[in-house]
């Protein structure tokens, strides 16, 4: 730039040398600053806990953090809210491998397979948990089996969190798909779900459905393979054999979800921010989305209502993932920030559960559930149901949120789901996927 | 490097007396500036040992072995990720990728910089106004950059798709059809650095003598003629810079794309730094990951030394 403007006011070579030492001296400075967390934080125990929260969820669990806190004067949380996706697990993994991870952190239960048996997550003392009121009998089975590997508790269910269908009852009502509560009535097969959106394309004078799949990296998967657990077919995915599933009933999957984004029921290709956006704004009825996005629809649609995805495909199944804490390995383990974080997860999952629930997660915390307070909440209590028939990621190291995975199969799936292939090539590619992914050794 | 190289011709006429003084001084004063030289030089030694050899040695050695990010496995496993590697077809796939890009980014980065630094230079009114404007994209962060064009590239909403709508043509899927998304990708790249070519180009245009101009105008040439047998041969330095620049910053895209589609559609924008990202740190294969970089390392070494030597011989 100095170049072109000529020779004018040019930076010393003192003055630069100066702010140079002046910079790393700043360095230095952090660095020690780092180790000086405890007094900091005035005396109390410190507890960092880590999570990738990052919408209305985080905000919620801020609060779940403070009321711990006030709950237990002497532990201070020190929360970290890192961006959700591979990135975060990339950062969990190093930190636990370094041996100085935070005391706990927020992982996806479908990532639970690729974590705890390599040795960098520490199992929880059931003992200690029962003390603070946490057994096993008030979580889901289904829930407190895929936290647990060989027989102990590796992680501490916080909700369920599945992926399915909110309406606009306005829309919903002027369609006619109303029941006698006012409340929407579920398609029960592929062809009523056609005509329900059909019926409210007609009333938006756009689409019937919003779902965001393009570019992607989850959302495909989300869909296909809740819809292949509709079929009731099974699955074998054994690492170091080819991968087993029904390629007939697969190929039907993609071939029910090409029929629904025909451009009328449900957008050819929407992407994520596009779907909300077409939701909120009333040019779609419904959307087929996670529950977490339930305070930003909230906002533009007060009555907003929801409901477990319609079984269409006969068998009732829910895909769904679940957010859990875990105890990363410590180099270095001391007993007092352990105890303290035992206190302050026990407290956030026992009485943080309402709150929690307020962001639109189901509860892991079962009792939760029957609260009258909880009863009151809609549209959650209509959809609560779908916790009872979730269907989690294959429990294989590489699967589960935020990997590699899940968004190569939703990448296999896109040209097909666009309307630019057919459905069998789309289920060849994922099987060829899937036989790669098997094939890797698992590095854990 | 041209920017370099003509604050050099203007510095030693500045510093000319103060050099004499230095001289007049004494003789030992040299030694002593000798070794100051190398204490200035000191740091960066530290650095780029610390941060490009070292990790060059280590690198090397993890490629040899099944090194994994969670802290397991390092055992030497030989050449077995080498051999993994030259037959994984995703590493073709993203590397030829990533050749493709290199060519439909790095032609138009240099013909357009050529182009609007041209027009500058010749007679735009308001040259400091062009100069800003060129220029004020690429100080952008990426970020910033990849963020306005998701909402220009947006299928439904999206500035481009409502233009196309307006003009009765049908939506494009900018990001989301395989074979258009790599066009978008060096779309964006082209809006975002093309300034710094811009930049070298008009630079370089300035520094040629306005003697030879006035001695071809007296000799009868017309602009064309000017244009191609002064303006042109002179700039062929600059442009031998700007192509190796160029082609080296292509080679190792990786952050508009991972921001803009995260390879996607179907892999069709994946570079091979992207996947060597995905193997080692989404994927925990450190190893692996490692001997994948020392492929493409190997590959644009090659690239190097055959672009290189011309250059070499011209200068």
């Amino acid at each position: 730039m100095t170049l072109l403007t000529g020779p004018g006011p040019q930076m010393s070579r003192r003055t630069l040398l100066r702010s140079a030492l002046v910079g790393a001296g700043a360095v230095a400075l952090g660095a020690t600053a780092g180790c000086a967390t405890d007094a900091a934080a005035g005396g109390r125990t410190q507890v960092r806990i880590w999570d990738l929260f990052s919408g209305a969820d985080g905000e919620r669990m801020q609060k779940m953090q403070a009321e711990a806190m006030k709950a237990n004067p002497d532990v201070a949380i020190e929360s970290v809210t890192l961006a959700w996706g591979s990135a975060y697990y990339t950062k969990l993994a190093m930190a636990s491998s370094g041996g100085r991870p935070p005391e706990a952190a927020v992982t996806h239960l479908s990532r639970l397979a690729g974590y705890a048996p390599g040795g960098l997550l520490e199992p929880f003392d059931m003992d200690v948990l029962a003390d603070l009121g946490i057994t096993q009998e008030s979580f889901a089975p289904a829930v407190w089996e895929r936290a647990s590997y060989q027989g102990e508790l590796y992680a501490l269910p916080l909700d369920t969190h599945p992926f399915i269908t909110f309406y606009n009852p306005q829309v919903v009502a002027d369609a006619g798909l109303a029941g006698p509560d006012g409340l929407m009535r579920s398609p029960g097969s592929v062809d009523e779900l056609l005509a329900a959106g059909k019926a409210m394309a007609e009333v938006t004078g756009e689409t019937g459905l919003a779902y965001g799949y393009v570019l992607d990296t989850a959302q495909a998967w989300r869909l296909f393979w809740g819809l292949y657990a509709q079929t009731g077919a099974g699955y074998e995915l054994v690492p170091g054999r080819s991968a087993q599933i029904d390629e007939q009933k697969a190929t039907e999957v993609v071939e029910v979800i090409q029929a629904i984004l025909d451009g009328t029921v449900a957008p050819r290709s929407q992407d994520y921010p596009g779907a909300i956006a077409s939701f909120v704004t009333g040019r779609s009825g419904m959307i087929i989305s996670g529950e977490w996005e339930l305070p930003a629809f909230q906002e533009a649609i007060p009555d907003v209502g929801g409901m477990p995805f319609p079984t269409i495909l006969g068998t009732p199944a829910n895909y769904a993932d679940s957010h859990a804490f875990v105890l990363p390995r410590q180099a270095h383990p001391d007993r007092a920030r352990r105890d303290a974080t035992y206190r302050v997860l026990a407290h956030i999952v026992r009485e943080g559960s309402l709150t929690w629930a307020g962001a639109g997660h189901i509860p892991a915390y079962q009792p939760v559930l029957s609260e009258p307070d909880y009863q009151k909440l809609s549209p959650q209590k209509d959809y609560a149901a779908a916790g009872e028939i979730v269907v989690l990621d294959p429990p294989v190291w590489f699967a589960g949120a935020g990997g590699d995975f899940q968004a190569r199969m939703s990448d296999a799936m896109t040209p097909a789901m666009q309307g630019r292939a057919d459905a069998a090539s789309a289920v060849r590619q994922m099987l060829r996927e899937m036989n790669r992914f098997l094939s890797t050794p698992n590095p854990a | 490097m041209s920017v370099t190289s003509a604050v050099d011709d203007v510095r030693p006429a500045r510093s000319r007396p103060a050099r004499g003084a230095t001289r007049a001084r004494s003789g030992s004063g040299l030694r002593a500036r000798d070794r100051s030289g190398y204490l200035f030089v000191l740091p960066f030694l530290v650095f780029a040992g610390l941060f490009l050899a070292w990790p060059i040695v280590s690198g090397l050695w993890m490629s040899l072995t099944d090194r994994s990010l969670t802290g397991s496995g390092g055992g030497f496993i030989g050449f077995a990720n080498y051999a993994e590697a030259f037959t994984d077809p995703q590493v073709w796939q993203t590397l030829w990728q990533t050749f493709l890009f290199t060519v439909i980014s790095t032609v138009p980065l240099v013909l357009v910089g050529l182009v609007m630094a041209l027009l500058v230079h010749t007679g735009l009114p308001g040259q400091w106004l062009w100069r800003t404007a060129f220029f004020a994209s690429y100080l952008l962060p990426v970020a910033v950059v990849t963020a306005l064009f998701l909402w220009l590239f947006q299928p439904d909403i999206g500035l481009f798709n409502t233009w196309l709508g307006n003009l009765g043509l049908a939506p494009v899927g900018w990001l989301s059809e395989e074979g258009v998304a790599m066009v978008s990708v060096a779309l964006v790249t082209v809006w975002w650095t093309v300034g710094f070519n811009f930049l070298l180009y008009l630079a370089a245009l300035q520094s040629i003598p306005g003697t030879l101009y006035e001695a071809a105008t007296i000799d009868g040439a017309g602009a064309w003629r000017r244009l191609f047998s002064i303006t042109l041969p002179q700039l062929g330095n600059v442009t031998g810079v700007v192509l190796v620049l160029q082609v080296l910053a292509s080679l190792k895209v990786f952050d508009q794309i991972y921001l803009l589609t995260a390879g996607g559609p179907n892999g069709s924008t994946r570079s091979i730094l992207e996947y060597i990202y995905d193997t080692g740190f989404t994927n925990y294969r450190l190893g692996y990951a490692s001997a994948i970089s020392y492929v493409f390392f190997a590959v644009i070494l090659v690239l190097t030394l055959v672009r290189l030597r011309p250059t070499r011989k011209e200068s």
